[in-house]
């Protein structure tokens, strides 16, 4: 459990659309990939992932579907929208903007 | 936005499948989670436990995702609703005694809302009527006295603080021409009269300034209701003429519905839409003639101007008048009573009295619902406890409870408005005779909104306690407990008794009220009136001035009237007074001097005057006490007589014999003809029933003072009913154009001046006895409970050898710790609250001794008697079945 970091707010969704971009996910793989994607450091607690997923999903930036999973269980598919696209695309250039800016005072100072 | 909306109404309207899912989908995440676990060597349970963990609470994740959608708090209600809904369906006895004892309780005090609502808190139908003012005079004798009529021009002239101004003075009229005569109500009214008020006339003009002119006031405003129901609505009847008082008047306007005229205090007018007509009133004689008083003074504020402001500028102006015409005006002063107080007047007292009853019964029915729900909530421990363990949080848990009380008490709302319709037109119908605005009264809006109010306040009231303690289940004591009979804690317990306490102290107060207002109508009923009443019928006559131009024609006319009405079959004695007893009196008369004695120039000689024909005092049944009655000989001409009261003689004379003294009304009486001759005294009869003591009066012989407006007396041997028709066809054999007005019987007459404390005292007994019986209620509920909750401790005490009295004297000595304090905490507020009671009360202290000790003994009985039957079901105790069940 060590080297985990707490999520800045707001990160937990733009960390969601964006695993959700490669094709439609349930939850449990939303939260296994991050966790898998950042070496373990970032990881989502199911108390704050599916209320997240059920705020997205109320925004329109994903939409749900009931399917199959790898094991053959009725699983709940998370799915970018259109607009959940555009949503990715605006903040992850916000993230960049702000990544680089912060990166930037840390090296000046 | 809309994707927003449409999403969250879909959430709400698939509410029950989303939440189905969600389980769904947590449970296949706790599944792969578990899965994962497992596949990295752990053990199935120890996999679980490790999921479980990193989960968090389940409920509290699906509370989130509520929140997320947007849909928390409506869902939750929803929720809870039904569920509540499911648990007052399982328990329905519960569910209807609580529902019931609410309803009863909302429902009086919606009832008795409407009252206040509609007399005190609903605005004066006036434009504007915070800057109305009647105008009256006072002096050190009279609080409240009416204007004279020069004064009052001088007012109006002099005066900067008043936009308008105007008087006013009542008198019957007699419509006549078509059809039966009848009797109207009327008011003579000066010009500015309806601007004051801010009220104009829904067909043709109100009165000019010249019909103040004596002579050019033969003009008529009729009233809607008059309109409507004798002229048929005509819509061409400006400018008719109608015959009053056999005289022709011109109708000039016609008042919209609902004009109200704002009261009159020296003849107890019924406030409200009781004027027929107005005319123009006549300033006659002169300029110079301040002494008399007859014409009521009404003014509307200019704006920004205060009462006090008004008051003193009309003060100074009342000053100068006085200089001005020093022979009166010494001594009077203007007083201004802002005209809602003085159409309210009393009723303020006795009502917020009422609603003060009204309230403690709904607070008696309060505590009652929170310890069914106390009780209630120890009996579901188990089930808050699973909650709670389920990671339920305590808000969760206090709001379904809160939900619960809430739908409990709304439901007794709506039940309780439903009797509050039936309950005002009840209330109306009882209410007293001089009851001001009693036509506003209504289940209206404000009273809804009350209702609701009162519900919603009373569910929070009684959930809230309840819910608190229940919410504090310590979940693994909780479901210790809960798998065996449930037991309350002893803060719980504590809770009870003290609610209980409560109750009993608040029905003392109750019943303590009930019992002054009680022993106030008893004084009332058996006090000696000094009349008779029964047998008597009373109705009211007025004799036009255009006929009856002069007394003799007057006096002949009640003389010919009284002897016809003697010879009526059944009649013991007949006779026509100025007034009935009870009903006021017209005013008093002040200054005469006393033949022998030296006046007192501090204490000016007064007392209420009156006329009445021989026959009078004892159709009347007013005793005799001294000397004569008047006879057919005290008229014009002969030498003039007076009978006095009781308490006139007593003043004056104190301990002298007073037949044959005289009193003069000249200022300086030389001739014999000057003085007036006392030739009887007859017996005390009050102002009003609830007067303190007998006012000094007098009697004039009608026959040598010749009024015109009389009331008529008729003593029969059986029911006086039979002599209606008889006393119609004397008048009409006099006079065909006279209307026969207001035919009662003398007892409805005096049952009239007593309906104030009557109805106070039917509903203060009325809430007294709900507070009892709600009491004992309640009581017996807690004892019956405790009775429940021990019986496996009376069981093993019978086991070793307890008698079965001892287990009742336990019962009953638990339920005498509640009842004792309660009674103590009960009277010592009753005591502290006296002083709210002081002006309803006729003849009783506050502190009557009788009802304190009746309340003593009475309520820790009922207190004892409820719980009765569970201490009988403690002493039958089986211990045999109790240690079976241990």
């Amino acid at each position: 459990m060590t080297g985990r970091i707490e999520l800045p707010q707001g990160t937990l969704d733009l960390l969601i659309l964006r695993t959700l971009l490669p094709g439609p996910q349930h939850g449990w793989a939303i939260s296994e990939r991050v966790q898998q994607v950042s070496s373990e450091v970032l990881s989502i607690q199911q108390g704050s992932l599916y209320p997240a997923l059920h705020r997205l999903e109320r925004r329109g930036w994903i939409k749900a579907e009931w399917g199959t999973s790898d094991n053959n269980r009725r699983a709940k598919y998370y799915e970018l929208t259109r607009t959940g696209r555009k949503q990715l695309d605006a903040e992850t250039e916000a993230w960049r903007k702000l990544a680089v800016a912060v990166e930037q005072v840390l090296e000046g100072a | 936005m809309l994707d927003d909306l449409r999403y969250r109404t879909r959430a709400l309207i698939h509410h029950k499948q989303i939440e189905d899912e969600l389980d769904e989908e947590l449970r296949f995440h706790f599944d792969r989670q578990v899965e994962k676990l497992m596949r990295s060597g752990m053990s199935e349970q120890e996999a679980k436990r490790q999921a479980r963990l990193s989960f968090g609470g389940h409920e509290q994740v699906k509370e989130d995702c509520r929140d997320a959608r947007g849909t928390g708090l409506i869902e939750l209600t929803i929720d809870d609703t039904k569920y509540a809904l499911r648990q007052l369906v399982a328990n329905p006895t519960f569910a209807i005694v609580m529902i019931a004892t609410l309803a009863l309780s909302i429902g009086a005090n919606s009832a008795i809302f409407s009252v206040i609502n509609g007399v005190l808190l609903k605005r004066l139908p006036y434009d504007q009527p915070e800057r109305l003012v009647r105008v009256f005079l006072t002096s050190q004798e009279f609080p409240k006295f009416p204007l004279n009529p020069w004064d009052f021009l001088d007012f109006r002239a002099r005066n900067h603080s008043f936009e308008s101004m105007a008087a006013f003075t009542r008198g019957d009229v007699q419509l006549s021409g078509d059809g039966e005569p009848v009797r109207l109500n009327g008011f003579g009214i000066t010009s500015g009269y309806f601007r004051v008020l801010g009220l104009h006339p829904q067909l043709g003009r109100e009165f000019d300034f010249q019909a103040e002119v004596p002579g050019n006031g033969l003009q008529v405003v009729l009233s809607d209701r008059l309109w409507r129901t004798r002229f048929g609505a005509d819509p061409n009847i400006i400018g008719r003429k109608i015959t009053l008082n056999m005289q022709p008047f011109t109708v000039i306007g016609v008042m919209p519905p609902g004009t109200e005229h704002p009261g009159n205090v020296y003849h107890s007018v019924a406030y409200g839409e009781s004027v027929d007509v107005w005319w123009p009133f006549s300033f006659g004689g002169n300029s110079n003639q301040r002494g008399s008083h007859y014409i009521e003074g009404i003014a509307r504020l200019k704006a920004g101007v205060s009462v006090q402001q008004a008051h003193d500028e009309m003060n100074a102006i009342m000053a100068q008048i006085g200089r001005e015409h020093s022979a009166d005006g010494t001594g009077w002063r203007v007083l201004l009573i802002p005209l809602y107080s003085e159409v309210v007047g009393n009723t303020r007292r006795m009502l917020l009295v009422l609603l003060g009853a009204v309230g403690i019964v709904l607070l008696i029915a309060c505590a009652n619902a929170a310890n069914l729900l106390l009780a209630r909530a120890s009996a579901r421990q188990r089930e808050i406890a699973v909650r709670l363990a389920l990671g339920a949080p305590r808000l969760r848990v206090i709001r379904q409870l809160i939900t619960e009380s809430l739908i409990i008490s709304l439901t007794g709302g709506v039940l309780g408005l439903a009797l509050a319709f039936g309950g005002v037109r009840g209330l109306v119908s009882l209410l007293p005779a001089d009851f001001p605005r009693a036509h506003d009264i209504h289940v209206s809006w404000p009273v809804l909104g009350f209702t609701l109010l009162i519900s919603v306040l009373t569910g929070i009231l009684f959930g809230l306690a309840p819910a608190l303690q229940a919410s504090h289940t310590d979940p693994k004591t909780g479901l210790q407990q809960g798998s065996r009979s449930s037991t309350a804690t002893r803060p719980q317990n504590r809770l009870r008794n003290a609610l209980v306490v409560a109750e009993v102290s608040l029905a003392c107060v109750l019943l303590i009220g009930a019992g002054l207002m009680l022993r106030t109508f008893l004084n009332l009923l058996h006090l000696n009136p000094g009349f008779s009443e029964d047998r008597v019928l009373t109705a009211s006559l007025s004799l036009p001035h255009q006929r009856y131009k002069t007394g003799e024609q007057t006096a002949q006319f009640y003389s010919r009237l009284s002897s016809t009405l003697s010879q009526l079959p059944g009649v013991v004695s007949a006779g026509a007074g100025s007034d009935l007893p009870w009903t006021g009196y017209d005013e008093n008369n002040g200054g005469w001097t006393i033949e022998g004695k030296k006046p007192d120039p501090h204490n000016e000689t007064h007392a209420r005057y009156h006329m009445a024909t021989p026959g009078y005092f004892s159709a009347m049944g007013i005793p005799l006490l001294e000397g004569r009655f008047f006879t057919e000989a005290d008229k014009k001409g002969a030498p003039w007589v007076l009978i006095i009261n009781w308490a006139m003689a007593q003043k004056y004379w104190p301990g002298e014999d007073v037949i044959g003294r005289r009193i003069s009304f000249e200022d300086n009486p030389k001739k014999d003809e000057d003085w007036m001759t006392v030739v009887g005294v007859v017996g005390d009869v009050k102002d009003q029933p609830n007067s303190p003591a007998a006012e000094p009066a007098f009697w004039w012989s009608e026959y040598q003072a010749s009024e015109s407006d009389m009331s008529i007396a008729i003593r029969t041997q059986s029911d006086p009913r039979q002599v209606a028709d008889g006393l119609r066809n004397a008048v009409h054999q006099l006079d065909p154009e006279l209307a026969v007005a207001d035919i009662k019987l003398m007892n409805q007459v005096a049952d009239a001046s007593i309906s104030t404390p009557r109805f106070t005292f039917v509903l203060v007994g009325l809430f007294a006895a709900l507070a009892v019986v709600l009491a004992g209620i309640g009581a017996y509920g807690v004892i019956a409970y405790t009775v429940a909750q021990r019986s496996t401790e009376f069981g093993l005490r019978v086991a070793l050898g307890a008698q079965r009295g001892d287990l009742l004297r336990m019962v009953l000595v638990h339920s005498a710790k509640l009842a004792v304090p309660g009674t103590i905490i009960g009277v010592a507020l009753a005591l502290s609250l006296g002083r709210v009671m002081q002006t309803l009360i006729y003849g009783v202290s506050t502190a009557d001794p009788l009802i304190y000790g009746c309340v003593i003994l009475m309520v820790p009985a009922v207190a004892l008697l409820a719980s009765y039957v569970p201490a009988r079901r403690a002493a039958r105790a089986d211990p045999m079945q109790t240690l079976r069940a241990e």
